[in-house]
């Protein structure tokens, strides 16, 4: 990416923050009342089929809970970024990855705003802290390169198939549902397929990153660094170079 | 593996004094192409091919424009002008034909007012952001803040949000923009169609120093009377070939003569 694109993803990425809080007093505090509302919902309703105490769940469902919700937004904002930015892509010699890269920038600081909601709902529910929570700031990498990685996939291939968007939904959702976030990954017992379902699911990995130092007061293992950062090595590598070898068709399709 | 090795070791012309070289150069658009960017077009696409023709927008154009050189684009509506002006700002990468720019000079397209320009963002804000877009830095675009107000007559304006503007004002801020920074390759658009008589004065007198100063322009415009007076050279588009290309005077008579309107 050139200088002037880089220096514009910077620039244009902040005015997106700005204008988002300018001219709403509660726009700020909304960002934080928004996903705690949603998960005090959700622990609340979750807990019941967990069967656990409302205080116990709700740590563990934040803590996976606010990545996923992080990394759904950038792979979907990312998705029509190029398509919704004809009226740049088509009059100057922009980088393609400028616009899905500003999503992902306004994505990850509204995700830093969100763990903020999550730490003073902790410092409410949670009983116990260690030292594993200092690990967190380095769990949300993978998180953040699979999200910007595939958000560049389906912000290439949404340029070209637009009724790609039902399809990129329903995978989100499929994924969600059968990952380990809403409910804990020993629900289920040996030799079943929802417990093979959990074993090869790559999000178990991701979320373990943020459940084992919060919830469990645990690192994460050997095996969840190297599925989470594997997964999202391979995903922005395959983002990078579809749009690479795409960009130059992305005029005649805006 | 082979590719990468014949794009290193292939030797790059040089482009002496020239800024851009195209040479056979060819841009099409698919018609209907909004039915074809579906999934399930694409699969049935697999089975039968239902693609439309291409219109060709630019048909094997070579041409070369040196530093300094004045060039006015002329052609009736389609006929490929602001496809040729894109191509050379590398915002359309052509399908066939090859383009060379001179990557050590600072080309600046305007090809419309306020590309980049946030409604609900002031007018201070715009200008860095719309500078960033066109390679100026933070510091720049500070350093001549005070000249770029000046010449958009933005005084008490400037840090209202441009949406508040008037399509003058609009059109004022974007111009002082994009000249005042002195760029080395200007690529205009008929963007003198905006604001009052006097604005068009100051614009007008604006690209002249610019002009004089060496700043190398390509002009695409309806308006051949301003391009006789702008230019030393003009280039006939018809049809995405070029007609003509030539001393500024004589193309014009000829397209006046083709026109009927001579």
């Amino acid at each position: 990416m050139d200088r002037a694109s880089r220096r514009f993803t910077w620039l244009y990425a902040k005015s997106q923050l700005k204008l988002k809080y300018r001219y709403t007093a509660l726009g700020f505090l909304w960002n934080l009342l928004e996903p705690g509302l949603f998960l005090g919902v959700l622990s609340f309703v979750f807990s019941v089929v967990n069967r656990m105490r409302i205080s116990d769940y709700a740590v563990f469902l934040f803590s996976a809970l606010v990545p996923w919700r992080y990394f759904e937004k950038v792979v979907t904002t990312s998705m029509d970024s190029i398509v919704q930015g004809d009226w740049l892509m088509k009059k100057l010699p922009v980088s393609p990855f400028a616009l899905p890269l500003t999503r992902w920038i306004v994505a990850s600081a509204e995700f830093g705003f969100s763990f903020l909601v999550v730490f003073l709902l902790f410092a409410v529910l949670k009983t116990q802290w260690t030292i594993h929570c200092l690990i967190l700031p380095l769990s949300a990498i993978p998180w953040s390169l699979l999200g910007l990685g595939l958000g560049l996939v389906f912000a290439a291939l949404f340029t070209f198939f637009r009724d790609i968007r039902p399809v990129v939904q329903i995978g989100l959702m499929l994924a969600f549902f059968t990952a380990p976030i809403l409910f804990k990954p020993d629900l289920f017992t040996e030799h079943t397929i929802q417990r093979s379902m959990i074993v090869w699911h790559p999000v178990t990995y991701l979320a373990a990153l943020f459940q084992k130092p919060l919830y469990d007061g645990a690192w994460p293992s050997v095996l969840d660094w190297s599925v989470s950062f594997g997964v999202a090595a391979v995903s922005l590598l395959a983002g990078v170079l579809l749009v690479k070898r795409s960009r130059a068709q992305f005029y005649f399709y805006l | 593996m082979n590719r990468l090795l014949m794009r290193v070791l292939r030797p790059r012309p040089m482009l002496g004094p020239h800024v851009f070289r195209l040479d056979n150069v060819s841009v099409g658009f698919r018609r209907n192409a909004i039915e074809e960017r579906s999934l399930k077009h694409a699969l049935a696409a697999l089975v039968r091919d239902r693609r439309q023709p291409l219109h060709q927008a630019l048909d094997d154009v070579s041409l070369s424009i040196r530093r300094g050189e004045h060039v006015g684009v002329i052609g009736r509506n389609g006929a490929g002008k602001s496809t040729l002006l894109r191509v050379l700002a590398r915002v359309i990468t052509p399908q066939s034909g090859r383009v060379f720019v001179d990557s050590t000079v600072h080309v600046v397209p305007l090809l419309e007012l306020g590309i980049g320009f946030q409604a609900d963002l002031s007018g201070v804000e715009n200008v860095h952001l719309a500078g960033a877009l066109m390679g100026y830095s933070y510091e720049d675009i500070a350093g001549k803040m005070a000249d770029i107000v000046e010449f958009a007559e933005l005084d008490g304006f400037i840090h209202e949000p441009v949406k508040n503007y008037s399509s003058g004002m609009y059109a004022r801020l974007a111009f002082a923009l994009a000249t005042d920074v002195e760029p080395e390759v200007l690529l205009v658009d008929e963007v003198f169609g905006v604001g009052d008589e006097f604005f068009m004065e100051k614009c007008v007198a604006r690209m002249h120093r610019l002009m004089a100063a060496g700043t190398t322009t390509v002009f695409v415009s309806h308006n051949l009377d301003f391009l006789i007076g702008q230019c030393d050279r003009l280039v006939w588009l018809d049809e995405g070939r070029i007609v003509a290309d030539g001393p500024a005077p004589a193309v014009a008579k000829a397209y006046r003569a083709a026109r009927g309107t001579s």
